[in-house]
């Protein structure tokens, strides 16, 4: 069986997805070399990223499918599951046929699969929108921690560099080390393993315990309903609010 | 007083306000500004009762003139009152968006001491907000009944949205229990705000640079079980708000026993299942192409509890179904119970390649539970038990399903602001 590694990164992908279609040797499997496992059947084929060849494949998926297909192979990559490699191949390959009709085609599983996974990540980026809390450092800067499930962080960094436009900005993935950093004029990621002692801006607490307060105060007696208040907030994002859900 | 108790004063008197909705204005941020509006709406956090937390909403102050009997902050209610400076709400917005608690400010007030004076106060704030602290995040101000509209329309050009709570069904219920409100005091501004949005509309469309006024539109509230108004009337309410003053949103509101006072009703719980079909028949008139009066009627006037407004609706109407579910055109698809807005127009694109069959549906995100009763695949009926009224509502009724449970709520009234571009939550919201 015939396996492409690529090197993790999105180029990384989009380049072992040109090779697939000029290479006579076709894979069965496309996926990041960290998750390759070697077994006594599989023939890893390790494929050297290009940047002009993941160009290509770039604009192809957007002239001859759709933009919107585009996003969804991104988003999907983006989720980090495991089969996400062949799967966005397998979504190309038919893509390259039907052209912008591809995700019309909902009764194959790889259009399906693609939508399904590609929407759990645009809920989750959605989703963060709303629960990320920015603590406030001396020296004007807000810092974010976060363990979102998929890497988010650069899905997020555009709508807050819109929104938080006049001050500076930290949101840390705690999860992957890396960190959308934005010094009120434009926002570049990089890694950030750990931060260190950091310490708060005076009034951080005060504000902290206003919101605390408040969110206890504004929900209505006689109306409690954990189960929806999970449903919508899991509790596996509970750890970095300011505020204290009960259990 | 300090600022933690004003909070905790005037954050509880507004808790009963359900709007909380922050979607549909997409105001810009500005240069060396902070803040913009997400036209879908942004939910940063979900109480204890499980609702939407998206804007910090209070009063600005408690203190009331009036006495009307269902509200905690009535003249005669012994409860500690307090009142928030223009500049003591502003910091605290700023401070709260800043760190992403919220989308922006719902502001409110308790009449105090007459309606302008009140008005002006809720005018300072905005305006301190919007120039001042250059926020151009999401701002949902109260226009107060009886005031100069002078004071209203200025308002209305700083803020995205604007309500005017419309409290209780009829001029009766009103009398009843809050003589001091008048219907048509309520309904003018209303009616004014509303002709306001629609002549600022068409301005913006002749040229960009033209004030936005209430760009995300008008919304108002109700309360539902304080009186004894049915469903129809406060579904006729609806409609015709909706129709002719071009309202965005009615909320309503189950009412939560605050008093007792005897011309309320005595409730051991607020009627939650009441509002939350009335949420569910709204939607069916804002996006199903439904009227009121094909709904419910005089005979009966109120809905069933047991089952959804759309259901009820199909099991009196047998005689339009079953349909095809390839060939039905979409107004109809809307009808079926189990098919909503996402589920038919998944159903479009898909049939357009291939026809579909039973197993094809689920997969689309159509509730076969209730479906299956009103649909053929390629001719053939999956209902699998004879096609009668009886029979096929004793399969509905059969023990709420876990997708009801979930609706239960209020929920709802938010509930398009929850995902909007994304539909994993589809089947719980709205989707009749
Ligand atoms: S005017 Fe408003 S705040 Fe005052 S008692 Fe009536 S409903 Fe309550």
């Amino acid at each position: 069986m015939i396996i492409y590694l690529y090197d993790g990164s999105f180029e990384g992908l989009l380049t072992a997805i040109y090779e697939a279609y000029y290479r006579s040797e076709k894979p069965e499997q496309i996926m990041a070399q960290q998750s390759y496992q070697p077994d006594l059947f599989s023939q890893p084929r390790v494929i050297a990223t290009d940047s002009d060849k993941a160009g290509k494949v770039y604009d192809a998926i957007e002239r001859k499918i759709s933009h919107e297909a585009l996003e969804h192979v991104f988003y999907v990559y983006l989720s980090e599951l495991p089969g996400v490699g062949t799967l966005i191949y397998r979504y190309l390959q038919f893509g390259w046929r039907v052209g912008a009709d591809i995700n019309g085609h909902l009764s194959l599983e790889p259009v399906r699969e693609v939508l399904r996974i590609s929407q759990k990540v645009g809920v989750e980026r959605h989703r963060m929108l709303g629960l990320l809390r920015f603590k406030k450092i001396q020296g004007e800067l807000y810092y974010a921690p976060f363990e979102p499930d998929y890497n988010i962080v650069g899905l997020m960094a555009p709508h807050f560099a819109r929104r938080l436009a006049d001050q500076n900005w930290i949101i840390h993935d705690l999860k992957r080390g890396v960190a959308a950093f934005y010094n009120q004029e434009r926002w570049l990621i990089r890694e950030l393993a750990g931060t260190g002692q950091l310490n708060w801006e005076e009034n951080e607490a005060f504000y902290q315990e206003l919101w605390q307060n408040y969110f206890q105060r504004i929900a209505v007696e006689g109306r409690t309903n954990r189960k929806v208040q999970r449903q919508f907030m899991p509790a596996r994002y509970w750890h970095h609010l300011i505020e204290k859900p009960t259990q | 007083m300090d600022l933690a108790e004003k909070l905790n004063i005037l954050s509880a008197a507004a808790k009963y306000d359900v709007s909380c909705s922050s979607s549909g204005s997409n105001r810009k941020n500005k240069p060396g500004g902070v803040g913009n509006a997400s036209a879908s709406g942004i939910c940063h956090s979900w109480s204890q009762d499980g609702r939407c937390i998206s804007l910090l909403k209070i009063l600005q102050t408690n203190f009331c003139v009036y006495d009307c009997a269902y509200c905690v902050n009535r003249a005669s209610n012994d409860l500690p009152r307090a009142a928030f400076t223009p500049e003591e709400v502003a910091d605290l917005t700023i401070n709260f968006y800043r760190r992403n608690y919220i989308e922006g400010l719902f502001l409110s007030s308790a009449v105090w001491p007459n309606p302008n004076q009140t008005m002006e106060a809720l005018l300072r704030t905005v305006k301190l907000l919007r120039t001042q602290y250059r926020f151009n995040g999401y701002l949902h101000v109260k226009a107060i009944p009886g005031a100069d509209w002078r004071l209203i329309a200025e308002t209305g050009t700083l803020v995205d949205r604007m309500s005017v709570n419309i409290e209780l069904p009829t001029s009766e219920s009103l009398q009843l229990l809050a003589p001091q409100k008048k219907r048509e005091n309520i309904l003018q501004p209303m009616k004014l705000i509303g002709s306001q949005i629609v002549e600022s509309q068409e301005e913006r469309k002749q040229s960009r640079k033209a004030p936005a006024f209430v760009p995300a539109g008008q919304s108002t509230q109700l309360i539902v079980g304080a009186t004894a108004d049915t469903d129809l009337r406060i579904l006729q309410l609806s409609e015709s708000l909706y129709r002719r003053v071009h309202l965005k949103r009615v909320y309503y509101s189950a009412y939560v026993p605050v008093s007792t006072n005897p011309k309320l009703p005595t409730l051991a719980s607020p009627p939650l299942n009441r509002e939350h079909r009335l949420y569910q028949a709204d939607w069916l008139l804002r996006f199903y192409g439904f009227e009121a009066k094909e709904l419910l009627n005089e005979a009966s006037p109120n809905f069933h509890l047991q089952l959804d407004p759309k259901s009820d609706w199909a099991l009196r109407n047998l005689h339009l179904f079953p349909l095809e579910v390839n060939k039905v055109d979409y107004r109809f698809l809307l009808r079926v119970p189990g098919i909503g807005v996402k589920s038919a127009q998944r159903i479009l694109t898909a049939r357009r390649f291939h026809s579909l069959d039973f197993e094809d549906l689920q997969k689309l995100g159509v509730v076969m539970k209730r479906a299956r009763y009103f649909l053929t695949c390629k001719g053939k009926y999956f209902g699998q038990i004879p096609y009668r009224e009886e029979t096929i509502k004793e399969k509905l009724l059969a023990k709420p399903t876990k997708v009801e449970n979930y609706t239960q709520l209020a929920l709802f009234s938010d509930v398009e602001d929850q995902q909007p571009v994304q539909d994993a939550l589809t089947s719980i919201t709205g989707e009749l």
